[in-house]
């Protein structure tokens, strides 16, 4: 049995993604966090990607295939940590697949990287420039590792380097800023406003990863899920109720309460509740032949309140 | 206690007419575990009922609106009952919660359509000829455009609803700015509208549906009353769409948009300074109640390199041209006054 390596391992997609593929690979992990309980095939290495040792972790394992989930997506740390840890750390990473002759890589990326702006086409697919830091630069990291790992993809003809875009990922494990948001019971809207926003279960997730690993592919793919509904038909749908506020104060309450510290999530993070982020999600389809599992209605009963 | 019980044999009426064979929207069953509380109003409102506090405020406002809707006069429920069968008619895909991809939904375009319809009938009184010549699946409905106001795309939209079979639901292109605008954005999406960016307009005629498009732009729009029925130049986006995708081009000519809004001219010194396209002079607070004629011509098919230069696309922009430009001169020569 080949051995897989997982970053991230320790969070609620890594767990996923462990007990899918754990019948077919000799697993084994790093989250920086440790994991209690895993199951006990699974090798569990509580270790911080930017250490030394982590290389040994590769001269030791030999692993054939690695899928990289080590990423920090909230803003409760220190900006620098987020920006080394998902850069830089995914640097390493890279390096470490080229020198130990990995065979397969999977990275999960986010349909994020597009951002949302109001003359984007409703279905972008993979060729779409990546804009969001145009708006939001504080999440210009995710498009930075993005752009390295897809540098990596042609640098490297022999790896089967696949980079994965999720839209708006929902369930009971992960935890996301959206998941988070449509949990509240009220949940402030801007007022005038309802984009379209597509949601992907995190089991479906997992089982896009546990494909790509299978088929070997190798490629840019979007991952979307069962279709689109506006934001407050998913507010609806989730036991909240929307509030619609005017712009002008939510984006004050939200960069005043940021600066604070009070509450973690930036002033630009308004626009993905404001114009649509959707994608294409037809090229991954084809090629996995994927079809997602969980239809809008699971997916909203997943994280209901 | 009279009102309530017609209105719920109404809805149980439309119940069985919907499920017939000749339904044509693919709708996906209703998602397990919503209840169908039974509720008040003709047109149904929220499709799902629930007991937390907000859906109870929402119940409570679909009853008002069935009340208000019962006090309606006759022939406005009638229209409101016939545009909804229209728009049930019309082959669009709507998910489980009765919206397609780009987030149109019937229940607010069928709103927005009752106001339109009402213009259309009773106010500029449209004569439409050739609806029959709209082809299935796929089209490019391509017009001239004017009258300072985009009345004319939304009596095209109301014709091809109303009296097209089956009923077509046009999709415009909207502006890039159009979503940055509160409210207007979201009454785009759920009549129809997409921002005009040229992949979104191949996702959608790919889908088989109808787009709508004036070539001539705001440069038409805006011309001031002594050029009425002069086309303008024509943009080449909509050909090289058309031959991309192999989407026939229906031409269509709107007779009476000209002299609904006449303008003097156009006052660009105030227009740059709002950032605006055009400042046309306007003397009427509210457009004349002007007889619209709406002509649809055959489709015209066209065959080539998308990517071809200017040139070779311009010739076929121009058959097109001078087709709406006959079936405007002919709609002129039928008319015998402007208002009657």
């Amino acid at each position: 049995m080949d051995r897989l390596l997982i970053t991230g391992i320790a969070g609620g997609q890594g767990r996923l993604v462990a007990r899918r593929v754990a019948d077919d690979y000799q697993v084994s992990g790093v989250d920086r966090a440790p994991w209690e309980g895993h199951p006990s095939q699974i090798a569990v290495h509580t270790m911080d990607l930017r250490k030394k040792k982590f290389e040994d972790i590769f001269r030791r394992e030999r692993p054939a295939a690695v899928v990289h989930l080590a990423f920090v997506r909230h803003f409760r740390a220190d900006p620098r940590v987020r920006h080394e840890i998902n850069v830089a750390g995914t640097k390493r990473l890279l390096e470490c697949c080229a020198q130990y002759a990995v065979k397969k890589l999977v990275v999960l990326s986010s349909s994020y990287v597009y951002g949302a702006l109001p003359e984007s086409s409703y279905y972008m697919d993979e060729e779409t420039a990546l804009n969001v830091s145009r708006h939001y630069p504080d999440v210009r990291d995710l498009a930075e590792l993005d752009m390295l790992c897809t540098a990596f993809l042609w640098k490297y003809p022999e790896i089967a380097t696949t980079i994965l875009r999720p839209v708006n990922t929902l369930g009971h494990y992960v935890h996301s800023a959206i998941g988070a948001y449509l949990k509240m019971r009220y949940v402030p809207t801007v007022l005038g406003f309802n984009p379209m926003l597509q949601f992907v279960h995190e089991e479906d997730v997992a089982e896009a990863i546990a494909r790509t690993l299978e088929a070997g592919l190798r490629g840019v793919f979007n991952l979307a899920g069962p279709g689109a509904v506006p934001l407050k038909v998913a507010i609806r749908e989730t036991g909240g109720t929307a509030v619609p506020l005017p712009e002008i104060a939510i984006r004050g309450a939200l960069k005043r309460l940021f600066r604070l510290g009070l509450f973690h999530l930036p002033s630009a993070a308004v626009d993905f509740v404001k114009y649509p982020c959707t994608v294409d999600g037809r090229r991954f389809c084809r090629a996995a032949g994927f079809a997602p599992l969980f239809t809008l209605e699971e997916i909203f009963s997943s994280v209901r309140r | 206690m009279a009102t309530t019980i017609r209105n719920r044999t109404q809805r149980s009426e439309r119940g069985t007419a919907r499920g017939g064979a000749a339904r044509r929207v693919r709708r996906l069953p209703r998602p397990a575990g919503a209840a169908f509380g039974p509720t008040l109003t003709l047109d149904g409102g929220e499709p799902y009922g629930s007991d937390t506090p907000a859906h109870s405020l929402e119940t409570l406002s679909s009853v008002a609106g069935g009340i208000l809707e019962s006090l309606a006069p006759r022939f406005l429920r009638d229209l409101n009952h016939e545009i909804r069968g229209r728009l049930a008619a019309s082959p669009i895909e709507l998910n489980a919660y009765g919206y397609d991809p780009w987030g149109f939904n019937p229940d607010v375009a069928r709103r927005v359509l009752l106001i339109s319809a009402l213009l259309y009938r009773y106010y500029f009184r449209v004569q439409t000829h050739g609806i029959e010549n709209l082809p299935d699946g796929r089209m490019l409905v391509i017009g001239n455009h004017a009258g300072q106001i985009a009345i004319d795309a939304l009596m095209i939209g109301t014709a091809t609803v109303l009296e097209a079979d089956p009923p077509r639901v046009l999709r415009g292109m909207g502006e890039y700015w159009l979503p940055t605008v509160p409210f207007v954005n979201v009454l785009m999406a759920r009549t129809g509208g997409v921002v005009g960016t040229p992949r979104n307009c191949i996702e959608i005629l790919e889908h088989e549906e109808a787009v709508i498009a004036f070539p001539e732009g705001v440069r038409g729009m805006t011309k001031p009353f002594r050029q009425r029925y002069q086309l303008q130049e024509f943009g080449y986006g909509f050909m090289r769409l058309a031959l991309q995708t192999g989407t026939p081009i229906v031409p269509v000519a709107v007779v009476g948009s000209e002299e609904q809004a006449p303008s003097l001219g156009n006052f660009m010194p105030l227009a740059r300074l709002l950032g605006m396209p055009a400042f046309p002079l306007v003397v009427t607070p509210f457009p004349y109640p002007v007889r619209y004629h709406i002509s649809f011509g055959e489709p015209m098919d066209f065959r080539g390199n998308p990517n071809d230069e200017d040139d070779a696309i311009g010739k076929k922009v121009a058959r097109v041209r001078a087709r709406i430009h006959e079936m405007l001169q002919a709609g002129l020569r039928r008319r015998r006054s402007i208002f009657l």
